[in-house]
């Protein structure tokens, strides 16, 4: 085959689109992401990834009033204000969107070895700063994500710093390399590594809903659904998505609820059916803490300081 | 005598015709029983019971304990079990301040003035609720002609019992058994028993603890027959001489009933070798006296070994009246000369947890499972310990500790929470027990009927005067009855960190709640005089429990530090039918209307409220297995 190992580039005039053996993923440029990501014709996304500043508030946060103090990364985290994007496909960097008339003379197929595509993000925090995410796609179809925060010492301590991403339907569970159970920063001596299989999306039952099944050290995971929105798919096979470690393990969360959602409930059977899966991929992790609940800060070493940049990065559908 | 329902009001009037606590062995009247754990002397009282419910002492029915009334328009309650899970009374979750609040002012009695008695205050109390309970029964064949008295396990909060129309007595002290003697009134056939039940007494501001609030029956009643020989109490001190390796054995035993026959008491190691055989005549007391024994095996929780005691109490004829089994351990605690807490010489390390005494869909009238259940969590984890917050619990609950090596810190039924402390500030203007002479007789006996009924358990090496109840006179005295009644353990207090004026008078530790590691670090630094430990630590609210190993770190660095006990073990939280989805939920303070409340802080457990761990727990196993 020509292709084989080579992108095929679709410009179009509000999206780019890339495909490749077996994935076919469409960048948005009025989204502000990813806005397609299918892989054997099954679709992972059910929104852009959006980078995510908040945690639904633990009672160690509330008794110490960190959820009062951090309450601007609850916004930063709803809504996002995309203020660039920035696209590089092998070696060519296009200062403008490349859109008609500018693709006009373009053939198609275009074919491509590497395509990078930077969206730069200005946080609803006052002060704001920037956040960017790279997505970095090879012929083989594996995007690699990179975050970069940008610290600002005027912010105060983040609750976590990561990518959020959206599925359209509820997982059958999910695989792991990592540690065993609920890891936090300061709660993961007691842990185990190995591989483990989690069945469902399982939510913590705390009393009061709350962050919760966070997994430190995670070196690859993978999420299985058998379910898609496409009214043409008849089809119960599972499938799947594998995300593996870049450079580093990263922090991972798969539950059926964004923060906000666990954030409104004051009782688990007040949460909205599940319907859709909730993954984070994080880069920082705040601790959980545990010296009481009426005002001790978790352990400083566990914080999230604003004021420090933090990069992360990991592979989707990594092979 | 009378009831008198002002004694509601009265701190001095705590106890009226109630038999004076002692130890809590099992007797039997011979091998097999004791074998089927079905003594003849024993008629349980549990099951359905006739019920009336009144919202305040004015709506009750004052009469229903005469034999003549008419009780069909009663209706029926499970005993045992809380009223307020019957759903007859409000369920309602307050941590420190008092259950009133809000609703009722009031003080306690002579906490202001020494002429302030607060009359009424209880008797008349608008939201003092009442259960009014009916048994009637047949005295079981085997118990006719004998002795015969009434055991209350667990009575919330105050409670007048009568027989057959007659007054028999008055207790407070929820958590430990309440004992009158039926004797004089018992019939063989027909008998009917009555007990009043209030929610609140003057017991009430110091049963402010950190739970549910609930009243009624919740623990078991016995009636208790004695046979006509029969030992009231006994003593047991295994004492471990100073090379750490030889036991020293005493036994005291009270008797009453008849002055004839003999009694047997020996002690068999876990192969059955008899280490002891004494036999002596019958009298009030009966002792044996420093046995010596060589290389004993010590008890620890490691190695839980127990020796059998058996005694038996033979008429003239040799024919057995009455078989009575304890088992007892070895083990020794002291503070040595550095202040380092020693076990049989070894440096003593608590990995402990706060357990109140909770079951989802029962409130405090937890069952065996729940019980067996707990210590088998416990082995699984690593917690070698149990502080019983902030009451003493049931009588088997010491057993399954002796047995399975968990270090007790057993604790007084005491927590005055809402008279010292306002909004987190110290605020003691109308404190009690405090110094006020008039609270001082009802917290030491608390401390002596903690004492007399749990003394002869191995595991428990401490004592705990109660919880969060400031400091005055009055725990002075209750430090001096353990002090003065039991040189084998030692006692624990951790309320006097408020008032240093008493530290020498009160807990032979230093313990504090919830001081960060940093700050337990500069005590322990500082040369301290006395060892230190968090009797409460590791807030386990939701989704916490990080940074314990900076804790566990100090434990390496300082050997005055002996460890803590985790708050705590499990959520206090109530599982119901939502009406909305149809599914069993857990429910926490204010899902009841319940207000003044402290919401989901009933919920800081390392198990959830159905006896599944928290994701916390693998940490808890890790780090408590470091010092194992």
């Amino acid at each position: 085959m020509a292709y084989t190992n080579k992108l095929r580039v679709i410009y179009g005039d509000a999206t780019l689109g890339l495909s490749g053996d077996g994935f076919h993923y469409i960048f948005s440029y009025e989204r502000g992401g990813l806005e397609s990501l299918k892989l054997n014709g099954k679709e992972w996304l059910y929104r852009e990834p959006m980078p995510t500043f908040w945690r639904a508030t633990t009672d160690n946060d509330r008794g110490s009033g960190f959820n009062i103090r951090s309450a601007q990364w609850l916004a930063a985290d709803t809504f996002h204000k995309c203020v660039g994007i920035d696209l590089t496909v092998d070696n060519q960097h296009f200062a403008e969107l490349p859109i008609a008339p500018i693709t006009n003379e373009f053939s198609d197929p275009v074919s491509a070895e590497n395509v990078k595509i930077k969206y730069t993000f200005e946080t609803l925090t006052v002060p704001a700063t920037q956040v960017t995410v790279t997505y970095e796609v090879n012929g083989y179809g594996e995007i690699k994500v990179m975050m970069h925060y940008y610290g600002h010492e005027d912010l105060p301590s983040l609750p976590v710093v990561g990518m959020r991403f959206i599925m359209p339907t509820v997982a059958n569970g999910f695989d792991y390399q990592g540690l065993s159970g609920e890891t936090y920063p300061d709660r993961m001596a007691g842990a185990t590594e190995g591989t483990f299989h989690v069945d469902g999306l399982p939510v913590t039952k705390y009393l009061v809903p709350q962050e919760n099944g966070m997994h430190m050290d995670t070196r690859a995971l993978t999420i299985t659904r058998d379910s898609t929105q496409n009214n043409a798919d008849h089809s119960r096979e599972p499938f799947s998505l594998t995300i593996k470690q870049a450079e580093q393990p990263f922090a991972f969360s798969c539950l059926p609820y964004t923060a906000e959602e666990l954030e409104n409930a004051t009782h688990i059977e007040e949460l909205p059916l599940a319907r859709r899966t909730v993954l984070v991929v994080a880069g920082a992790v705040r601790g959980v803490g545990g010296i009481d609940s009426w005002g001790a800060d978790v352990e400083e070493q566990y914080h999230i300081p604003a004021d420090r940049d933090v990069e992360f990065s990991f592979v989707l559908n990594a092979k | 005598m009378d009831a008198d329902i002002k004694w509601l009001d009265d701190p001095e009037t705590f106890r009226v015709n109630q038999l004076p606590a002692h130890s809590d062995h099992y007797y039997y009247g011979n091998y097999n029983e004791w074998r089927h754990n079905n003594s003849r002397f024993v008629q349980n009282l549990d099951g359905q019971w006739q019920f009336n419910f009144a919202e305040n002492p004015r709506k009750r029915e004052e009469d229903f304990y005469k034999i003549d009334y008419d009780s069909s328009s009663f209706g029926t309650i499970e005993v045992p079990s809380e009223i307020e899970l019957n759903n007859y009374a409000q369920n309602n979750y307050i941590n420190t301040l008092i259950p009133w609040e809000g609703k009722i002012y009031r003080r306690p009695a002579y906490a202001l003035s020494p002429d302030d008695g607060q009359e009424g205050s209880f008797s008349n109390g608008d939201d003092n609720t009442v259960g009014e309970y009916l048994k009637r029964f047949d005295l079981d064949s085997s118990l006719r002609g004998k002795q015969v008295r009434i055991r209350f396990d667990g009575v919330e909060r105050a409670m007048y019992v009568w027989l057959n129309g007659h007054f028999i007595g008055y207790a407070e002290d929820s958590f430990t058994p309440s004992e009158f003697d039926l004797t004089p009134y018992i019939q063989d056939e027909d008998n009917v028993l009555a007990v009043e039940v209030f929610k609140h007494s003057t017991a009430s501001w110091i049963e402010d603890q950190d739970m549910f609030r609930f009243s009624g029956i919740f623990r078991s009643v016995n009636l208790l027959a004695q046979p006509f020989i029969h030992v009231e109490d006994l003593n047991i001190r295994p004492i471990v001489t100073d090379n750490y390796q030889d036991g020293i054995f005493n036994v005291d035993l009270q008797l009453h009933g008849e002055k004839t026959g003999n009694v047997n008491v020996r002690v068999f190691d876990n192969d059955g070798n008899t280490l002891i055989n004494e036999t002596h005549p019958v009298d009030s007391t009966v002792k044996v006296q420093d046995q010596f024994l060589e290389n004993v095996h010590l008890w620890d929780n490691h190695d839980p070994y127990l020796y059998q005691l058996l005694i038996e109490i033979r008429d003239d004829e040799g024919n057995l009246v009455e078989l009575i089994p304890y088992r007892f351990g070895f083990r020794r605690i002291e503070i040595n000369n550095d202040h380092v807490v020693l076990l049989n010489g070894q440096r003593l390390i608590i990995n402990g947890v706060n357990r109140h005494e909770w079951d989802a869909k029962r409130g405090r009238a937890i069952t065996m499972d729940d019980m067996t259940s707990d210590i088998h969590t416990f082995k699984k984890n690593n917690i070698n310990a149990v502080r019983t917050c902030h009451y003493p619990d049931q009588i088997p609950w010491y057993y399954l500790c002796d047995d399975n090596g968990i270090y007790m810190m057993a604790e007084n039924n005491l927590e005055s929470h809402a008279t010292w402390q306002k909004m987190g500030a110290i605020e003691p203007s109308y404190n009690v027990p405090g110094s006020v002479p008039q609270w001082r007789d009802v917290v030491v006996d608390r401390a002596r009927t903690n004492y007399e009924t749990f003394k002869n358990h191995t595991s428990i090496l401490f004592w705990s005067l109660g919880n969060e109840s400031y400091a005055g006179d009055n725990i002075v005295k209750m430090n001096e009855f353990y002090k003065k009644h039991d040189d084998s353990r030692l006692v624990h207090y951790e309320g006097v960190c408020h008032t240093p004026e008493y530290r020498d008078r009160i807990s032979d530790v230093e313990s504090w709640m919830y001081l960060p590691p940093k700050e337990v670090e500069e005590y322990l630094k500082d040369n301290p005089d006395k060892p230190f430990m968090e009797c409460e630590y590791m807030h386990d609210m939701g989704n916490s429990d990080g940074g314990m190993g900076s804790y566990i770190s100090l434990l390496d660095k300082y050997p005055q530090y002996f460890g803590g006990f985790i708050w705590d073990f499990i959520d206090q939280a109530l599982l119901v039918k939502d009406p909305i989805s149809g599914q069993e939920v857990m429910r926490y303070g204010g899902d009841f209307d319940d207000r003044h409340s402290d919401y989901e802080f009933s919920g800081d457990g390392l198990m959830f409220a159905d006896r599944t761990p928290k994701p916390a727990m693998q940490e808890v196993r890790y780090y408590y297995g470091l010092h194992k």
